[in-house]
C-alpha cells in the first residue's frame, strides 16, 4: 500500500487502488477504540444526465433519485433492512447524499467483521421492487418537508439559484414530492449498475486498524464484476455569470438571515487546495472575528456572532459563501462589498495575514480530533481530486501576496448575490 | 475514574481527564445554579456581557487576536439545563502543544485567559461597561426570540414549557423577553457578583501530558480571591414518592399554530423511577420504544406507516421523563397518535422480545463506549456525575446496563403516564375539510 503521511499532526494515510478500480484509504489510530467505515460512490444529485457504459443509453433522472437510491439500498430480498441488522449489533450505521456523492457508513467499537460484511453485503446488491420503492414515498416526502420548514436549508437553496442559471447544484440533493413521484425501481437500477461500479467508488476506514490486514478482509468481501469503461456525465455549460443578484422570501424566523455568494467560474485547478486555503485566510481578514469590519457591525446591532465562511467547489461549480443572521442584511452586503474594494486598492497587513494563517493551521488540526470527522474528510476532498494532507502540508506555502491576488480575483462585484429570508410577520 | 478530582475549595473543583485520543486540550469552567424565573434572564445575560471584554482585553477585537494568536484557541460561552439547575459554561480549546509548527506553551495561557474572561471583566466604576450590557440585551433578545426558527426543537421546548408548568425544569434557559429591558446595568453586576458567591464551581483540562495544571489553577489569584461556598445546585431526585399509574390517555393536549409545512409532534411520558437501579431500566425501554433503527417508533411510524422520516424518543435521566418526536403530514395527527401510543399500550402488555432488550442494551453500550472518543462528551459525562453527586465511572455505568431483564423493563413499561401531546401544525384545516 501507498503511505502518505502529514509530519505535522503526526498521521498515516495508507492507500490502495485495487484492480477492479476500487480506492481504498486506511488511516490507522491507535489511541481509539472505535472503528469508522465510509464507502462513497460518486454520484450526487448533479449527475442527473449520463450515457450508461454498458449498453450506451443515454439517461436523464428525475430530481432527487442518488438521494432515493440511499434510502433504498438498506432493504434485502430477505424483507430484512441492513440499518436494524446493523443497529442490532450496537454498530451505528447511517448514509447521505451530496452534491457529488453518496455514501454508506457506520462505526463501532465491536463487532467490526460482522459490520464490514453486512456493509459491503447490502451495498453490493440492490433490491428494490415496486413496493417498497412505493413506499419509500411518504418517508422522503416528510424529509422534504422538513426541509421546506429549515429557513437555513431554503437560504441556500435560494443563494444557489442566484448564483446558476443552469447547475444542477441548484436542484434540491432530495428532489420535489412531485419529482420524487416519478420514481420507480428501474430507474434506480440504472443509476445502480451505472454509478455503484467499485471504479466509481472509495472507501475510507480510519480508527482501530492494521492496514494489511483491514485491506486483505475487504478483498474477500468484494464480488467480482467486469471492467466498466468511464462514466460519461453530462452537464450544461459552465455559468460564465451570475443568474440573479437576488433572491427574498419570506418565512416565520425570528431575525433575517442572509446568504452573500461569490460565483467561481474559472476552470477547477490544480492547486484548488491551495486557492481554498487563501480563500479562507481573505475572508477571516475581511470578515473574522477580529476584523474591524465585524467589530463595527457587531456594535452597531447588525451581526451577533462571526458569519459561516465557506468554499465549496468540484468540477461543475465554484463559489464562496457567507452567511449569518442579521436584522438589517443589506446593510451587512453594502459594508462587505465596501471591505473587499478597500482591501483590493490597499491590500492587507503582514500582522493580519500571519494571526489568520495560524488561525487556519489550528482549525486544520481540529478537523482530527474525531476519526468520524477525518474519514468524511478523505472522502469528500477526494471526490474533487484532492488529499486531505494537502491543507495541513501546504498551509505554510501560502503568501500574504497570493492572498492579495485571490482577493482581486475572486471577490469581484459582478459575482456577487444575495439570498435573505425575512421575517414573515414584520411584512404583514 | 479517569476524571481526576481535587477540591480547591468548598464548592470548587477542579478535574482533570487524560486522554490521548485528541489534538487539541479542552479547558472548561462551569458555573451551576438553581433555576428560578426571577434570575433566569439575568443570568443568561452574564456570559454574553462577560465575553465582551475583560480587564486585560477589554474589547472583543482584543481578545479575537489573542486567541488567533494562539492557533486559533477557539473560546465559546453557553447556557444550558441539567435538571433543575442553570448551567453557564464556558470553554477554550487550543491545539495541544505537541502539534505546533513551533515550540511554543499554550496551556497555561489558555487557562489565564479563561479565568480572565469568566472572573475579571471589564469594569468601570464597580459595574459592567453598560455599552456592553445594553447591545448584548438586545442580542439576548434575539435568541430567545429565536426559539422559532428551529421548528423540531422549538416544538420540543414548547411541550416541557407546558408539560412543567409549576416546575423548575419547565423554565427556558435563556430566559423570557418581557425580562430583558428591565435589567439595568447595577442589576446585572449584582447578579454576577451573587453568582460568583453561590454557584457550584468546576474547573475541566482534558487532554495528554498536560502536566499538573492543578497547582497552576490553585495558586491561581482569580481563583484564591474566591470565597469557599456551600452550592445551593439541586440534586435531582427522580424516585418519585407518588405512584405513576399507567395512562395511555394524556392530562393534557396542546396544539399551536404557525406557518409551517410539517406538523411537529411530541408526546411527554412521565415514569413512575421507584428504585435506583431503574434509571437504567428506563433507558433500556426508551431504546426499545424510539432508541434508534429498530425501535417500536421507528419500525411502526417510518418503515410500517410510512408517516414519517423522524420518529424516536429520548430520556431525560435528571427527570425522569421520555420525550418521543415525530415530523408528520399535519392530516396524519390522529393516525400517527393511534399508532405511538399502541406501541406505549404494547410494551406494557409485554410485546416485545428479549431479542428486543438486547438489541436496547446493544446500542446503549455502545453509545457509553462512544463517550470517551469526543473530548467534550467525556467532559460532559463527568459533569454530569458531579451533578448527580455519584461518581460512576463508564465502566461501571455498561455493567448496570448489561444487568437489565427483560422482566424490569416489562415492570416499569406500568408506571408510564402520557402526561402531554403537543402538536406544532399550521393554520390550514387540511383534514378536516377535503379541498377540492
Amino acid at each position: 500500500m501507498k503511505i502518505m503521511e502529514s509530519k505535522k499532526i503526526q498521521e498515516k494515510a495508507y492507500l490502495e487502488k485495487l484492480k477492479n478500480g476500487l480506492t481504498i484509504v486506511i488511516i490507522p489510530k491507535q489511541t481509539t477504540r472505535k472503528k469508522y467505515v465510509i464507502w462513497g460512490t460518486h454520484f450526487g444529485s448533479i449527475d442527473n444526465h449520463f450515457r450508461m457504459p454498458g449498453s450506451g443509453e443515454e439517461v436523464f433522472i428525475p430530481d432527487g433519485v442518488a438521494h432515493f437510491l440511499e434510502h433504498k439500498m438498506f432493504e434485502q430480498p430477505n424483507g430484512t433492512n441492513s440499518l436494524d441488522t446493523l443497529m442490532a449489533l450496537g454498530v451505528d450505521a447511517n448514509a447521505y447524499t451530496t452534491n457529488d456523492h453518496t455514501a454508506y457508513l457506520f462505526e463501532c467499537t465491536d463487532h467490526f467483521e460482522e459490520a464490514l460484511a453486512e456493509l459491503m453485503d447490502y451495498v453490493q446488491h440492490p433490491y428494490f421492487t415496486d413496493e417498497n420503492v412505493e413506499k419509500e414515498k411518504g418517508i422522503i416526502g416528510q424529509e422534504i418537508r422538513m426541509y421546506d420548514d429549515d429557513p437555513g436549508w431554503q437560504l441556500y437553496m435560494n443563494a444557489m439559484d442566484c448564483l446558476y442559471e443552469n447547475n444542477p447544484i441548484k436542484i434540491d440533493i432530495a428532489g420535489t414530492v412531485e419529482s420524487i413521484s416519478k420514481i420507480d425501481k428501474d430507474v434506480l437500477y440504472k443509476c445502480y449498475q451505472t454509478f455503484y461500479h467499485p471504479s466509481n467508488m472509495m472507501m475510507v476506514l480510519c480508527g482501530d486498524f492494521d492496514p494489511e490486514k483491514t485491506l486483505k478482509m475487504i478483498e474477500s468481501h468484494l464480488i467480482e464484476q467486469p471492467k466498466q469503461e468511464e462514466i460519461q456525465r453530462f452537464y450544461p455549460p459552465k455559468d460564465e455569470k451570475i443568474h440573479k443578484k437576488e433572491k427574498v422570501v419570506s418565512l416565520e424566523v425570528s431575525t433575517p438571515i442572509f446568504m452573500i455568494g461569490i460565483l467561481d467560474p474559472e476552470e477547477k485547478e490544480n492547486d484548488s487546495v491551495k486557492k481554498h486555503m487563501a480563500i479562507e485566510i481573505a475572508l477571516n481578514i475581511l470578515l473574522g472575528k477580529s476584523s474591524p469590519l465585524y467589530q463595527k457591525l457587531y456594535e452597531e446591532g447588525n451581526l451577533s456572532a462571526q458569519p459561516d465562511f465557506d468554499y465549496e467547489f468540484s468540477e461543475q461549480y465554484a463559489h464562496i459563501l457567507i452567511a449569518s443572521q442579521s436584522k438589517n442584511p443589506r446593510k451587512v452586503y453594502e459594508d462587505f462589498r465596501h471591505e473587499v474594494k478597500k482591501l483590493q486598492k490597499n491590500g492587507i497587513t503582514e500582522e493580519d495575514f500571519e494571526r489568520c494563517k495560524k488561525k487556519l493551521y489550528g482549525n486544520y488540526v481540529t478537523e482530527y480530533n474525531n476519526i468520524d470527522s477525518i474519514a468524511r474528510m478523505f472522502l469528500a476532498d477526494w471526490m474533487k481530486g484532492n488529499n486531505s494532507f494537502e491543507y495541513i502540508e501546504g498551509y505554510d506555502q501560502i503568501t500574504k501576496e497570493y492572498v492579495e491576488e485571490i482577493l482581486k480575483n475572486k471577490f469581484q462585484e459582478d459575482k456577487m448575490i444575495i439570498s435573505i429570508v425575512e421575517n414573515t410577520n414584520e411584512n404583514k | 475514574m479517569l476524571d481526576k478530582k481535587n477540591i480547591i475549595k468548598e464548592g470548587i473543583t477542579f478535574h482533570q481527564i487524560e486522554t490521548n485520543k485528541f489534538k487539541t486540550n479542552l479547558f472548561a469552567l462551569f458555573l451551576a445554579i438553581p433555576l428560578e424565573k426571577d434570575e433566569v434572564t439575568k443570568r443568561a445575560l452574564i456570559p454574553a456581557v462577560l465575553r465582551r471584554g475583560s480587564k486585560n482585553y477589554p474589547t472583543q477585537e482584543l481578545m479575537s487576536k489573542t486567541l488567533e494568536e494562539m492557533y486559533g484557541a477557539s473560546f465559546d460561552c453557553g447556557i444550558d439545563k441539567n435538571g433543575e439547575n442553570q448551567i453557564i459554561k464556558f470553554y477554550i480549546e487550543g491545539i495541544n502543544e505537541k502539534f505546533l509548527p513551533e515550540k511554543e506553551k499554550i496551556n497555561e495561557k489558555c487557562f489565564d485567559m479563561l479565568l480572565e474572561i469568566v472572573f475579571q471583566p471589564k469594569m468601570e466604576e464597580g459595574h459592567f461597561d453598560p455599552a456592553y450590557v445594553e447591545s448584548e440585551k438586545a442580542n439576548l433578545k434575539n435568541i430567545i426570540s429565536s426559539k422559532i426558527d428551529n421548528k423540531r426543537k422549538y416544538a420540543l421546548d414548547r411541550c416541557i414549557e407546558e408539560m412543567y408548568q409549576d416546575d423548575a425544569f419547565g423554565i427556558y434557559k435563556y430566559g423570557y423577553l418581557e425580562d430583558v429591558d428591565p435589567i439595568t446595568t447595577d442589576d446585572l453586576t449584582k447578579a454576577y457578583q451573587t453568582l460568583l458567591q453561590k454557584a457550584k464551581i468546576d474547573i475541566f483540562v482534558s487532554g495528554d501530558q498536560i502536566g499538573d495544571l492543578f497547582e497552576h489553577i490553585q495558586n491561581h489569584p482569580l481563583i484564591q480571591n474566591l470565597e469557599a461556598r456551600k452550592p445551593e445546585f439541586r440534586i435531582n431526585q427522580v424516585i418519585r414518592k407518588e405512584k405513576v399509574s399507567f395512562s395511555i390517555k394524556p392530562k393534557k393536549v396542546v396544539e399551536e399554530t404557525m406557518q409551517v409545512n410539517q406538523g411537529n409532534l411530541i408526546i411527554g411520558l412521565d415514569l413512575g423511577i421507584e428504585k435506583e437501579e431503574e434509571k437504567e431500566v428506563a433507558n433500556v425501554y426508551n431504546a426499545i420504544l424510539g432508541g434508534g433503527a429498530n425501535s417500536k417508533l421507528f419500525q411502526n411510524v417510518r418503515e410500517k406507516a410510512s408517516l414519517a422520516y423522524t420518529a424516536g424518543s429520548n430520556y431525560t435521566k435528571q427527570k425522569a421523563v421520555i420525550f418521543i418526536r415525530s415530523g408528520i403530514e399535519i392530516q396524519n395527527y390522529d393516525q400517527a397518535v393511534t399508532i405511538i401510543l399502541k406501541q406505549i399500550e404494547d410494551l406494557k402488555n409485554g410485546a416485545f422480545t428479549e431479542e428486543d432488550v438486547e438489541n436496547a442494551k446493544e446500542l446503549l453500550k455502545a453509545s457509553l463506549r462512544g463517550i470517551p472518543e469526543e473530548q467534550d462528551s467525556e467532559l460532559t459525562y463527568y459533569y454530569g456525575q458531579e451533578l448527580s453527586g455519584k461518581e460512576t465511572s463508564l465502566e461501571e455505568y455498561l455493567q448496570k446496563v448489561e444487568l437489565v431483564t427483560k422482566q424490569q423493563v416489562e415492570d416499569l413499561a406500568q408506571r408510564v403516564c402520557t402526561n402531554t401531546i403537543y402538536f406544532l401544525r399550521n393554520e390550514g384545516n387540511e383534514g378536516k375539510e377535503a379541498k377540492a
